[in-house]
């Protein structure tokens, strides 16, 4: 099957209330390469024209972008652009049944490059923290003996229905026990709720952030701009590597996924943040654009509307 | 990977005595010491102590304790009696702190490099991942070795059978090496016979070393070192404040440094200068808002960056905190096998973490004989003394543990040894804990002889400072020749001859400005004060508006005297008024809130100021401070000593302070801050005065001290006239407005980067305030006809006066952008 290919274009647009004398900024928005990804093109426009720049690859493997403006502005524009293929048939088809506490068992043993590199995503984050609530809601998927696919399916099922998709109650710092609690909140909380679960059993679970290819409803035509950036799960057994499953929308993420980023939640990834001389109060505009270039990479099935 | 479960337990019924074996004959090493006491007496012995108390009130020594209901700057307590370390003794403690301290270098280099330690299984990955203080950022940055470590800090104890063990590592930004420099200092200045005769190791050396390691750490021939300090607040600011003059380094905060092109600078009143090394003293996660801690407003955005540039070293190196948990202490023995290969000279504790099955095991069958504490003392959590849980409680605590086991360790509790201390004329028994340092040189290690010695409050409870614990200085008694090496004393190769004064960074050029600006405010409103007091029970009614018109032109805001037209302030209400004025720390413009201010702003600028003067600062802070319920009538004299030192302060800043950009900042802070006052006064009487209220200008010559001047002139001849000429227009008084302006200009014209429109305007000023002939002046006097428009001249002073009194601010203001803003904004987080 051919690989999808997608034009991606993510503007991030800072207005200040007060003019801004020094702004020190890390971009986190150059998509990963991947064995089923493939980077092809990419440009970060930064207006006003930054004093400093520099790149740099973070502990995760995430490439990050530094850059200082040191003339005032009111405004900040960071637009990245990039083209990304992606082919749905080298996602990792999982061969095995280990039991998902044999995944557990295994993980703090395995001194291999790749079990190591797992084991790190166990353990509490800065913004996720491990509660027994969590473990309790995460063990009615995880029964004794289930097979860790299997559970973990499920368990993406559940959040998906229990869960209210709803981007009016939680904001980007709204930590997982909230949303936890209030059963909504939108695909960082979704994500983050489902690492907190999967790690309070002592599975290594990751957050990926990226993009999430939409669907324009029945006859329309797609709308510009109107996509949003997207974050999912990552979960590690040792027989099939990583494997991704996204929450908000209960699908196992394929080729209309594109990642940019992942780490132990949302603060090591997340595309944008900085520190500002003056300013005072500020607004924040995102719009993200996935436009396929070969929208007939392969057959286009109606579907649901997707949430991210 | 190595677990030792077979750590002795330690038990022990009895403490270890380091003053004596049987508790009557002293050990061999403290007969000198018990022997000097007797002579000298508990009398004298007394007096001594209370020398010392003083010289530590006078020096300004403190140590903040949060959430002390004393707030910030308690006095530091410091104990008279040195802690005694025979010779041999200590080099056993030296060997085993080296040792430990190249360990624990070796152990942050593998895990912040090739990780091999986790591959190999040698360390526990669990303890490395879980770890908040591990900072991934920093993985796998190429740093100086020797700067992982650039100096450890050991807390030792000594159990009852006589063995020294460690209680815990301080691997990131260790305190209390300054402290042990003054104590020292305090102490052999209590004793000096008995430190001149006992053949006691210095201290100096290790400074000298640390610098010189500070120095090569740079690569840099003429390196800018600073000692970055998370500020005044922190319990520990007046040390590093201490060691940064002692060091010869500029103490800075996170906002007094800015990351350029991936190099670090300060921001300095000249500009911006390239930092080569930063001495730590805030913690990791700190350090860098963009990269660690977002919320952070004591770091520098951008620094983890510029690190990895290599364009600034960091001592101890960002990441260093990842081996404080006592977590890392049970691992120590195996790895120093396999790193050094030599068994461990100095024991830990014993201590078992959690995170590791029989470990976890273990301490769940014995948590009677455990403390549990937390492994990463960022999650905050008391710790738990196993045997104090209460019975039914106990399975929770333990389904606690097991749920997170990695997340706990648990000690053996130690009993510690006890040394005496002199506490209101006696000798008592008191808990110590020692903490030792040791530095990396780069080619080697060195440690500081002895270290601070940290006693309990009362027999037997928690040693800890910030619990309010004293301190002791710690003497190694040597046995050969003695390094007397001085950081001051003259050594025998040359120096090499400096003119360049240090950088004044923009927040000190801040500070002193400020410092020049309150004493002056402090001491026109003393004057006022002063002048007004002894008058406001006895005046008449013409003479009691004139000393409200006196009290108007300080222009507070917060006065309490009525403001209506129709009603004029009695002179019961102008009384409150001016104890209120004096007295009320709640009114920011009172004299109080002033010295406090004087306080305040003096204390941020400690290290550069000479000890003279931070005493007269602490001096004048408590100046006024009088019994509640004392007669009005007794406060002139309160007045007079704070105004006393008031001129000693200014004295000083005459002839004590060289003529760098701080003195000058600190001189145009006095001469704007005395021009406002003046320009005020000067105002009321070209407003112009009826001659009933002509006694204005007896208060005013007084207020302004130049009464004498003027009768020398005038005999008792008052003139609004001849007041004018000599409170205005007199270049040679040192208080008249002219001299001010004058003055402004000038020093204004001798900072570097000053701007060319602002001298102009100052120059302007005093150029028009000549340009005014006070013979010309038609003043209305009594029974004089007042010619048509004769007072024009009047009325164009009366202008000048005005908008002088508009441009001072607004060109202060403009002083301030142009050389401190930067300094004061603090950057804000978006986007996280």
């Amino acid at each position: 099957m051919n690989p999808m290919i997608y034009k991606i274009t993510h503007r991030s647009t800072y207005k200040y209330k007060n003019p801004v004398s020094v702004g020190n900024h890390v971009a986190c928005l150059i998509p990963r390469s991947s064995v089923h990804q493939q980077l092809n093109l990419v440009e970060l426009n930064i207006h006003p024209h930054p004093a400093t720049r520099t790149e740099r690859v973070d502990y995760f493997g995430n490439c990050l972008c530094f850059f200082t403006v040191r003339e005032p502005h009111k405004e900040l524009i960071v637009e990245a652009r990039s083209e990304v293929s992606v082919s749905a048939d080298s996602m990792p088809v999982p061969r095995s049944e280990l039991a998902w506490e044999e995944v557990a068992r295994t993980l703090p043993r395995d001194l291999s490059q790749a079990g190591l590199e797992a084991y790190q995503f166990v353990f509490e984050s800065n913004r996720i923290r491990i509660r027994p609530e969590f473990a309790s809601y995460a063990q009615q998927s995880f029964t004794p003996g289930r097979p860790m696919r299997d559970a973990l399916l499920d368990l993406t099922a559940r959040i998906y229905h229990d869960f209210r998709f709803d981007s009016k109650v939680t904001n980007v710092r709204t930590p997982p026990e909230e949303a936890f609690r209030k059963r909504r909140g939108v695909c960082q909380d979704f994500a983050q709720v489902q690492i907190a679960c999967l790690r309070s059993l002592n599975l290594a679970a990751r957050y990926v952030s990226g993009y999430l290819r939409t669907y324009p409803p029945p006859g329309k035509p797609r709308l510009v701009g109107a996509d949003a950036s997207h974050a999912w799960v990552s979960v590690y057994s040792p027989t099939d590597g990583w494997l991704d499953v996204d929450p908000t929308n209960n699908v196992v993420p394929s080729d209309g996924h594109v990642t940019l980023a992942w780490g132990r939640d949302y603060g090591d990834v997340s595309p944008l943040r900085g520190l500002v001389l003056g300013g005072g109060a500020h607004t924040l505009k995102v719009g993200v654009d996935m436009e396929p270039v070969n929208p007939h990479g392969h057959e286009v099935l109606p579907a649901p509307p997707l949430h991210s | 990977m190595i677990v030792d479960l077979d750590q002795t337990p330690l038990r022990y019924s009895a403490t270890y005595d380091e003053l004596s074996a049987d508790g009557v004959t002293p050990r061999p090493h403290w007969a000198h010491l018990m022997e000097s006491l007797r002579e000298i007496g508990p009398e004298e012995l007394g007096r001594r102590w209370n020398r010392a108390e003083r010289r530590i009130r006078e020096n300004g020594i403190t140590y903040n304790i949060y959430s002390d209901p004393l707030g910030a700057n308690r006095p530091w307590k410091i104990d008279i009696l040195p802690l005694l370390i025979a010779a041999d003794e200590w080099r056993f403690i030296e060997q085993g702190i080296i040792q430990r301290a190249q360990l624990l270098n070796l152990i942050l280099e593998d895990l912040y490099g090739a990780q091999e330690l986790i591959a190999n299984g040698n360390f526990p990955a669990a303890l490395l991942y879980a770890n908040p203080a591990f900072l991934r950022p920093l993985v796998g940055v190429k740093v100086p070795a020797q700067s992982y470590l650039h100096m450890l800090a050991v807390d030792l104890a000594r159990s009852p059978d006589g063995r020294w063990w460690v209680l815990a590592d301080r691997t990131q930004a260790p305190s209390g090496s300054g402290y042990a420099l003054e104590n020292r200092t305090i102490v052999a200045d209590v004793l000096p016979d008995l430190f001149r005769t006992s053949n006691v190791l210095r201290l100096a050396p290790f400074f000298r070393a640390q610098r010189q390691a500070l120095i090569d750490l740079s690569e840099s021939n003429n390196p800018r070192i600073v000692l970055l300090t998370p500020g005044p607040h922190n319990e520990t600011y007046f040390e590093q404040s201490y060691l940064a003059r002692y060091l010869g380094f500029t103490l800075v905060e996170g906002a007094d440094l800015t990351v350029r092109d991936r190099s670090v600078y300060l921001k300095t009143v000249d500009g911006l200068e390239k930092v080569d090394v930063i001495l730590r003293r805030v913690d990791d996660s700190f350090c860098d808002p963009l990269e660690l801690r977002g919320e952070s407003l004591l770091g520098v955005p951008g620094l983890v960056d510029a690190i990895i540039a290599g364009n600034v070293k960091v001592a101890n190196a960002l990441g260093s905190g990842l081996i404080e948990t006592a977590a890392m202490m049970p691992f120590l023995p195996g790895l120093s096998k396999h790193l050094l290969g030599e068994e461990l000279k100095l024991p830990s504790v014993a201590t078992w973490w959690c995170g590791q099955k029989p470990a976890l095991d273990w301490v769940l069958s014995h948590l009677d004989s455990v403390v549990v504490k937390p492994a990463f003392p960022t999650r905050g959590m008391e710790p738990v003394f196993g045997a104090e849980i209460p019975q039914a409680e106990k399975s929770k605590f333990a389904d606690q543990l097991r749920t997170h086991p990695h997340e706990y360790v648990a000690q053996e509790q130690i009993a510690l040894s006890s040394a005496p201390v002199w506490e209101n004329g006696h000798l008592l028994s008191r808990s110590v804990v020692l903490r030792a340092y040791v530095l990396n040189t780069g080619t080697g290690w060195v440690a500081i002889p002895g270290g601070l010695t940290r006693v309990a409050e009362t027999e037997g409870s928690v040693v800890s400072m910030q619990r309010g614990g004293h301190s002791k200085d710690a003497w190694v008694l040597w046995d050969g020749p003695i390094d007397t090496f001085s950081m001051l004393r003259p050594r025998s190769e040359p120096v090499e001859l400096r003119r360049v004064a240090r950088a004044v960074p923009s927040s000190v050029a801040d500070n002193v400005f400020w410092l020049g600006r309150y004493v002056e405010r402090a001491e026109s409103i003393a004057r006022v004060l002063r002048a007004m007091i002894p008058r406001v029970r006895r005046v008449d009614d013409a003479e009691l508006g004139c000393l409200i018109r006196l009290h108007s032109c300080l222009e507070s805001r917060y006065s309490k005297l009525p403001k209506a037209k129709n009603r004029r302030a009695t002179s019961e209400e102008l009384e409150q008024e001016l104890m209120s004025l004096l007295t009320n720390i709640k009114r920011p413009d009172s004299l109080a809130s002033t010295l406090v201010e004087v306080s305040r702003v003096g204390g941020n600028v400690r290290e550069r100021l000479s000890g003279d003067m931070n005493f007269l600062i602490s001096q004048l802070r408590d100046s006024i401070q009088v019994e509640h319920g004392t007669p009005f009538l007794e406060y002139p004299p309160t007045l007079t000593a704070c105004l006393e030192l008031l001129s000693a302060f200014s004295g000083m800043e005459r002839e004590n302070i060289n003529r760098g950009s701080g003195w000058l900042f600190m001189s145009i802070g006095r001469r704007l801050e005395r021009a406002i006052y003046l320009t005020r006064q000067l105002r009321e009487v070209a407003t112009p005065l009826i001659e009933q209220d002509w006694s204005f200008l007896e208060y005013l010559l007084e207020v302004a001290d130049s009464s004498m001047s003027y009768r020398t002139r005038y005999f008792t001849t008052l003139q609004p006239v001849a007041v004018l000429d000599l409170l205005m227009a007199d270049e040679m008084n040192p208080r008249s407005l002219d001299f001010q302006l004058k003055h402004l200009a000038d020093l204004y014209g001798k900072l570097p980067r000053h701007q060319p429109e602002d001298l102009v305007r100052m120059q302007d000023a005093a150029t028009s305030l000549r340009s005014f002939d006070l013979r010309q002046l038609q003043y209305p006097m009594k029974g004089g006809s007042v010619v048509a428009g004769g007072s024009d001249g009047l009325a164009r002073l009366e202008r000048f006066l005005r908008e002088t009194e508009q441009l001072l601010p607004s060109w202060s203001n403009s002083l301030s952008s142009r050389y401190f803003s930067h300094a004061r904004s603090l950057p804000i987080t978006i986007g996280q």
